[in-house]
């Protein structure tokens, strides 16, 4: 294909992207460097670095970012290696297998407000696990500060495990089953032919599953806003507090928020960098 | 099959039991929710639950989405249930026939004229013109997402030059931004579209084919072009690196022998490589679909009034409201019900697209 004919092609979706991405981010980060309230939205005022140093000077903006990477260093791999297993049962089930399949999709086709919502339910007064816990331990069971963190990581593995789960289930079907037979007549047993066998194969996918999870935990906002709501701000991530220094009741400031939204930014991209390098070599090598 | 994996061999019985076991895990708060919505609101807010011998009723389901007290919801459920045989039948058509798809759309067709017509049968609350705005939201973005991104998914799987290598790149670094990094800039665009639309009068044209009931100015901020705009967008990247990966193990030679019988590489690609690419459109759709209908922020902020059924639902529970806690199950019932169906229906397409889609990614 040549060069004119390619840009005829992709030119519809670059225009989308450079008008409503590109041009975005730019105004972000102007807006980054403007005092601007919520009910005051007309003036804007360049206050330089102010909104920066307000931010990095913010005790819950440091809260933010630590359960953040707590948030992303807990459930990515708990998801994966939980749904790496339920692909590997999956694989040996015979029949019934698409009404398992289905079931265990439910958490992760569900809206994710919605996910929560239901999830919260079974621990308020009344709920399932509530009522359980008072059965076995005669103690009210009360969502609150100090349990909300464990609640909002395993809420979250809940309604992200299936897509693990699908993704390696998918990739385990291409295995070729000479190799694994291959592997047994050798005397592999289950955890070497896993690991010499199985997760090779599966690499490319471990990676794209790996990659995909980090950026969605690491921005997370709606199952963490639907649990805390603006209750219990310590278990805020970065994306809730940005929300909710931009849109706090009366004294919204925009421009701290946008500050937080390019810290956010910098903060992945610090992270995705090496990989994106490596993912363009990969590109121009494939092309020649 | 590959039933007979070496070593571990768990019995069938052991097996099945950790899957009943894991599928409890991921299905209680679905089960919860659904005995929830219909029982009364004296056995739901007994602190110990009543599990088994209670009155049910279609109350919750009443008052979330009608407006009268004495409406008879066996009615309601029978024009449920005639639209949903009628649109799987066409399917089940669809499904046998040699071109699938003008079956599937009428399929499409009719449960949009059913929820168009709804309205006139049963007095319908404001719940009801967020349910449409989902549909409506959800299909606008599927097919515009569709079409931009199939065409650059095609230049992008066959033009070797770095600058496709550039796009891919940039667009994969977009798929890691948060929406906290889009969505003021979008706020203030449309707000900013508006007061010239405004100023310059253009606003209050009218327009014959976008006169919506309701809408006698044209404006960008709070309507449901403004979501489908901002969700388009921030769906791209992943659209575009999904179906380049489909694209990729077309082989090229199929497109060179349509050009070579004199076709352009428009007419080629329309003609020989949509009509196979399918399942990977049905695969990228069914993505697009949960993305657009689950949106939750990019609504709230965009669309004050506009809302779509999540924003619904959570303002629904929050404390400004009196809807009791039914109330909110049937609701997240009826959100939850039109996804799950359509995934079950799709449910291969889904694993095929992202055993594909990810192999190369």
């Amino acid at each position: 294909m040549n060069r004119r004919t390619f840009w005829w092609f992709t030119i519809p979706s670059v225009i989308v992207m450079l008008a409503l991405m590109v041009f975005p981010l730019i105004t972000t980060v102007w807006l980054g460097f403007q005092k601007l309230l919520l009910r005051d939205l007309n003036n804007p005022e360049w206050v330089g670095w102010d909104n920066y140093r307000d931010v990095l000077s913010d005790p819950e903006f440091w809260a933010a970012v630590q359960f953040t990477l707590v948030f992303v260093v807990v459930t990515v791999p708990a998801s994966m290696i939980f749904g790496l297993a339920v692909a590997l049962l999956l694989d040996r089930i015979g029949r019934g297998r698409a009404v398992y399949m289905a079931a265990l999709l439910l958490p992760f086709i569900v809206t994710p407000v919605v996910g929560t919502l239901i999830y919260e339910d079974l621990f308020e007064r009344g709920g399932l696990v509530s009522w359980l816990w008072e059965v076995f331990t005669d103690d009210a069971f009360a969502v609150s500060a100090s349990n909300v963190k464990v609640l909002i990581v395993v809420q979250y593995i809940w309604y992200v495990m299936p897509f693990a789960m699908i993704t390696f289930f998918a990739g385990l079907q291409t295995l070729p089953e000479e190799r694994v037979e291959a592997a047994a007549l050798d005397g592999a047993g289950f955890w070497r032919n896993l690991w010499h066998v199985t997760l090779p194969h599966l690499r490319l996918l471990v990676v794209f599953v790996g990659l995909i999870s980090v950026m969605d935990a690491y921005r997370v906002y709606d199952s963490v806003f639907v649990w805390t709501g603006n209750r219990f701000t310590e278990a805020h991530t970065l994306a809730v507090y940005n929300v909710r220094i931009a849109t706090a009741f009366d004294i919204g400031r925009l421009g701290k928020g946008n500050a937080i939204a390019v810290l956010t930014v910098i903060g992945i991209f610090v992270v995705l960098i090496p990989f994106l390098w490596r993912s363009y070599r990969d590109q121009i090598a494939e092309r020649t | 099959m590959k039933l007979s994996r070496p070593s571990i061999r768990p019995s069938r019985i052991a097996l099945h039991a950790v899957m009943i076991l894991l599928v409890v895990w991921s299905v209680t708060p679905f089960v919860w929710t659904a005995q929830t919505s219909i029982k009364f609101t004296r056995d739901v807010a007994s602190k110990t639950p009543v599990l088994w011998g209670y009155e049910t009723t279609a109350n919750a389901y009443r008052n979330f989405w009608l407006d009268s007290d004495d409406v008879n919801m066996w009615g309601v459920l029978a024009f449920l249930l005639v639209v949903a045989a009628v649109a799987a039948a066409l399917g089940l058509i669809g499904r046998r026939a040699r071109h699938g798809w003008p079956w599937f759309l009428g399929a499409t067709a009719v449960i949009c004229v059913a929820l168009w017509r709804f309205p006139r049968f049963w007095e319908a609350n404001d719940e009801y013109d967020f349910l449409v705005n989902s549909v409506v939201v959800t299909l606008l973005t599927m097919l515009i997402s569709l079409s931009i991104g199939l065409l650059a998914g095609y230049g992008l799987a066959r033009y070797t030059g770095i600058s496709g290598a550039v796009i891919l790149i940039v667009a994969l670094g977009f798929r890691a931004l948060p929406r906290t990094a889009f969505v003021l800039p979008y706020f203030f665009g449309a707000k900013e579209i508006d007061e010239w639309l405004t100023s310059t009068g253009v606003g209050s044209w009218n327009f014959p084919l976008i006169d919506f009931p309701g809408i006698d100015t044209l404006q960008v901020l709070d309507t449901r072009l403004a979501i489908v705009l901002a969700l388009v967008a921030v769906n791209q990247p992943f659209t575009i690196w999904m179906l380049r990966s489909f694209f990729i193990e077309v082989p090229k030679e199929m497109e060179e022998a349509a050009m070579m019988d004199g076709a352009t590489r428009l007419q080629a690609f329309r003609k020989v490589i949509i009509p196979i690419m399918w399942p990977a459109i049905i695969a990228t759709g069914l993505f697009t679909m949960l993305l657009a209908y689950n949106e939750y922020l990019f609504v709230r902020v965009l669309a004050p009034t506009e809302w779509t059924l999540p924003v619904a639902i959570v303002s629904l529970t929050g404390g400004e409201s009196s809807r009791t806690i039914t109330e909110a199950a049937a609701a997240s019932v009826s959100i939850t019900l039109p996804i799950v169906i359509v995934i079950i229906l799709f449910q291969k397409h889904l694993v095929r697209g992202l055993g594909a889609g990810a192999v190369k990614g």
